[in-house]
Order: structure tokens, then sequence, then C-alpha cells
């Protein structure tokens, strides 16, 4: 029974379907091509970059090649230690969208699970789960992760840590407001008066309905993730073992070469514009479909 | 209504108890050793013990907690361990910096991002003007801060030459509120303010557009619309009823300003008390980075409550329970 064909095709509609809309909207579709592009260079990263990130560039005469702008051999420039800027920034999509998926994916699991139990069982269950959340909402989001990441020590591990515990608690309150309406249709509560568990019925006729938010609040998490790590380690507090735009970023301000190694400064920054932005056009769409009233047909 | 407030007030309290809580233990249980930094190789046990005693670390975490409770209450944050004074004597001036950057930058970003957001709306469904303003508007929120602060400081401190970016000028011997009343000052002010106002356009843009968007289908734009007025006040009784979540969400906004403008104060050197959040960490100055982050929580706590309290005030519909 489990096999027959009625019912995959249903199981795979409900994953498939929450993406349907987004092939109508242009901005989303465009959001959508960015995001590809960028995971076939994180992916790639290795092979596309030219140089060690950390090997400093010496002249025929062995003295270092600081601050070059963009040539043959050093396609983006170097830095003010000698390095390969476009080694870097290439290397950089890797972190950036290692810390967005995985930082989203613990935030999606986080919340689909408060605001489901909280959603579905109400009562005490939801009174008490909502204060944890309404106190959890009240912590100051950077100066947290900057305080958190501080005392933990500046690592991948520990920023992904902070932005599960920072970006679950929306996600928590928009997933248990859509579980909140699906609890009362009518055909839950057949399921539940048929005799079906509250597993059965949360995992097969809850989470269906509730998975488009689910994803909107994942894509929106992926931006915010990719956001706090940025920001964090433009402040100086990333995780020195690896390369990210953000720690780019702070080289440049806190060696005083904003201003004029444009080469160092430009691409990085492109690339967090672009790659947020991409997001956020793709999670626009969501909420304009998810909203009847901001529907245009 | 009475009862509400009261309720309110008290959940606020426990939200603050919570959040000192965790700070304390946060601060207290993750570093090795808070002391290690402050107190000095070769020093003798009896002074190792006063000095500790004077941070208030001797005893159990129980102890410790119960005190800094008890000075909390008290008003007494400690002194910093770099500064070697008062906290307070530290975070208030800082705190005074920030609102500078973030009251004027929040309140004219506001008002720039509701104009427009309004005149996006109120266009053509699927035209160019909403299409442009939208997409415009998701690239400017898909921007972090500090990237527009390059900018700025790229165009018109670097490329321009019009505007310092770096600090706050010099104050000479000026003090109170005559340091805020210098030429140089305001000039200093121009650009940290211009990059919170960007930052925060997009926001305000597309909460209102989305509200002016909802409201132009009901009926009582038909009617106004059927009065014969012009199109400017059709749009104008669509943009009134779509500000009640723009100004709701102006408190928290506030609050969250404050919190975020971190990274603005950073590429600007703005002495502000973000900025000095992220020199305490750096510097284990705990005393300093739990007073300042104490203080961030709490204003986004008076914050929630003040935009709960003023939504009564301006939707007639809500009713308090």
């Amino acid at each position: 029974m489990a096999a027959s064909p009625g019912r995959t095709a249903r199981r795979r509609f409900w994953l498939v379907e929450p993406l349907r809309p987004l092939l109508r909207d242009g901005f989303a579709v465009a959001g959508l091509a960015v995001l590809v592009v960028f995971v076939a260079v994180a992916i790639l990263a290795p092979w596309i970059a030219t140089h060690p990130p950390y090997e400093a560039a010496l002249t025929p005469e062995g003295r270092l090649m600081r601050l070059r702008p963009p040539s043959g051999e050093h396609w983006l420039g170097t830095t003010t230690f000698g390095h390969d800027v476009f080694s870097q920034f290439i290397l950089g999509f890797r972190i950036a969208l290692l810390v967005g998926i995985l930082g989203a994916l613990a935030v999606g699991v986080i919340s689909t699970l408060f605001g489901v139990v909280s959603g579905y069982f109400g009562g005490i269950v939801d009174d008490v789960l909502m204060r944890v959340t309404d106190i959890a909402l009240s912590i100051p989001t950077l100066p947290f992760a900057i305080v958190a990441v501080g005392l933990l020590g500046p690592s991948v591990n520990n920023i992904i840590l902070v932005i599960a515990i920072l970006f679950w608690r929306n996600g928590a309150r928009i997933i248990r407001a859509a579980v909140l309406t699906e609890r009362e249709r009518v055909y839950v509560r057949w399921a539940r008066a048929a005799g079906a568990s509250h597993l059965h019925v949360i995992l097969r006729h809850i989470l269906p309905n509730v998975f488009r938010v689910v994803f909107l609040w994942v894509t929106m998490s992926v931006a915010f993730a990719i956001l706090t790590e940025a920001s964090l380690s433009f402040i100086g507090l990333g995780d020195p073992s690896v390369v990210s735009w953000g720690q780019m970023l702070n080289t440049a301000f806190a060696s005083g070469n904003l201003r004029s190694a444009w080469w160092w400064v430009v691409p990085p920054s492109v690339a967090l514009v672009m790659l947020i932005s991409a997001l956020y056009l793709v999670g626009r769409a969501f909420e304009e479909q998810a909203n009847p009233r901001l529907r245009r047909d | 209504m009475r009862a509400y407030i009261l309720r309110r007030l008290l959940q606020s309290l426990v939200v603050v108890f919570a959040v000192t809580t965790i700070m304390f233990f946060l601060f207290r249980i993750v570093p090795s050793d808070p002391t290690v930094m402050m107190v000095e190789r070769g020093m003798s046990e009896e002074a190792r013990q006063a000095l500790l005693e004077r941070w208030g670390l001797t005893g159990s975490l129980w102890q410790q907690y119960l005190r800094y409770l008890a000075n909390l209450l008290a008003g007494d944050f400690g002194n910093s361990f770099f500064y070697r004074m008062p906290v307070w004597d530290v975070l208030l001036p800082r705190i005074v910096n920030t609102l500078w950057i973030a009251v004027p930058g929040l309140l004219l970003g506001a008002l720039i991002g509701a104009a427009l957001g309004m005149a996006v709306g109120w266009a053509r469904r699927g035209g160019a003007v909403e299409r442009g303003g939208i997409l415009i508007a998701t690239i400017i929120r898909g921007t972090p801060s500090f990237i527009i602060g390059i900018a700025l400081l790229a165009v018109f401190s670097s490329w321009l030459g019009w505007l310092p970016g770096f600090g706050m000028g010099n104050a000479g011997d000026a003090t109170g509120i005559a340091r805020y009343l210098r030429w140089e000052f305001l000039l200093h002010l121009i650009l940290p303010v211009l990059a919170v106002v960007i930052y925060f356009i997009p926001e305000n843009l597309l909460l209102m557009r989305s509200g002016v968007v909802e409201n132009r289908t009901e009926d009582y734009i038909e009617l106004v619309r059927a009065k014969g007025v012009s199109d400017a006040r059709v749009a104008w009784h669509a943009g009134r009823n779509s500000m009640l979540p723009l100004i709701t969400w102006l408190f928290p906004a506030l609050a969250e300003t404050i919190a975020g403008i971190v990274v603005v104060e950073i590429v600007f050197s703005w002495p502000g008390i973000g900025r000095e959040l992220v020199l305490a960490v750096t510097r284990q100055d705990y005393p300093l980075a739990q007073a300042a982050f104490f203080l961030l929580a709490v204003m986004i706590v008076l914050a929630n409550l003040a935009a709960d309290l003023t939504y009564g005030k301006l939707d007639p519909r809500v009713v308090y329970r």
C-alpha cells in the first residue's frame, strides 16, 4: 500500500508544490538563478581558486607584492599582506553558504518543533512555550551574538550555534500561527475521531500543510545567518581558520586600506549584497503568495 | 485597561529578570576564569583576594548571583576592569552618542520610507514604478549596514572629500550640551545618520506598500473615490490606514536600531554603546560588557511595552483584556 503510485505522487506534491509560485514571479526566478550560480561556485571553489588563500606573493627579487591592482597573475590584485584577493574571494562562497545552510537548517528544525508542539497541543504547553519565546525575543540580536561568540571563542561552529539560538524565535511564532489554523480544519478533527494518533496527525496532516511557511522561514534564515556571520567577521569575531567575505572586509578596514584598494573591497561587498538580496527576493515571492490580499490574480 | 497595563508591566519585569539571569550565568560559566586577565602575575595572595572582593568575585556562584541582583536593584553595575571607573559613568555618554545617530536616522528613514512606500503601493500593479521600487528596496534591504557605511565613506569621504568619516571630531574643552552644538560635531554626524536612514528606508517602504496595496481594494476607498476628490487624497486615505503597523514597528525598531547600530558605529569609529560593547568583549571587560548588554535588553523590553500600549490608543478596534 505504502508504495502505491498515488501516495508517492501526493507526498512529492507537498515538497514541490511550495516551489511552484516561485516560478511565476520574475524576481524570484532571478533570485533562484543567482543562488544556483553561487552554489556552483561554492562547490567548485577549490578548483577555481588560483592560489592558496594565505600565500604571500613575492616579486622575483623576493619582495612582498603588497596591494597590487588586478593583473594577469592576480586577477583581483593582492591584499596588503600580498595574499591573492581572487582566491580568498572564491573560497568565501563556501563559508557563506555553509554557515547559511547549516544555520538555517538548525533554525528550521527548532522553530518547527516549537511551533508545531505549541500550536497543536495548545493549553499549558502553548502558554509555557510562548512565554519562553517572549523571553527569547527580548534578547538583543547582534549584541547577543557578539557577547556569545566573544565568550565561546570565534569558530564556525560557535557562529552557527549562535545563529540557531537567535533566529528560531520569530520562526516558532509564525509556524505556530499557521498550525493553529490547520488544527481547526474539519479533516484534522475527522482524523482524530477516526482514531489517528497525535503523531500521525502531525506528520501526515499538519506538517505538509505548514510546509510552505517553514520553507519561507528557512529561506529567510539563510539570509539572516549569512548576514550575522558577515557582521561578526567584519567586527573581528570571525573564525580565523577560514576565509570569509566579512573577514576580508575587516582586514581591509583594520589595515586602513578600505578607501584605496577597491579591488579588495568591492568583490566581497557585491557578493554579499547579491546573495542576501537573492534570498530576500525568493522569500518575498512566498510572502506575496501566502497573503491573498497582496496577490495580483 | 488598568489591569492590562499592570499585567504587561509585570510580564516585562519577569522578562528582564530572566534575561539578567541568563546573562549572569553566561558570563560566569563560559569563561574559564574572569579574574585571569586582571590579576597580575606575581601578585600576593592577599592582594589578589582583596582585588577579587572589590570586583564581587568571591564566594560561590549563588552568592555572587544574589549579590549581583542586589547591586543591580540598587542601580550599581560595578566597575569596569579596563577603565577602572564605575560602569555607569562609562556607558552614559556612550548611550547619548548612540541616540544622536539612532533617533534621527530611524525617524528620517521611517518618514522617507513611508512616503516612498505610499507612492509604490499606489502605483499601477505590475508597472515599472511598482516593480522597480520593490526590486531596489529589496536589494538595499539585502545590503549589510557596514557595506552601506563603507560605500558612503568611499564616496563622500575619500572620493569627494566632502565629509569626515571618523569619530566625532575634537571637542576641545567644551563640556555638557556644548560638546554637541559644534559645527564639527554636526559634520561628523551626517554620514553615520545617512547610513542608518538608508538602512531603514526599504523596510518601511515595503511595509507601507503592503498596507496600501491591501487597503486600496477596500470599500471605503471606493466611497472616497466616488466623492470625486483628487487621486492624491484617495491615496492618503489608504496611506493613513496603513500607518498603524508602521507606528507599532517604530518602537521595537528603535531598540533594535540601537542594538544593531553596532556595525555602523564601528565603520565610522563612532564612540557609541554598541562599539563599547564590542571593545569590552574583546578586552574581556566583563562588568562593562554585561551592563551594556543589560541596558540594550531593557530597552527592547520597554520598547515592546510602549508599542503594545500605543497600539490600543491608535486603533479603537483593539480591546484590552
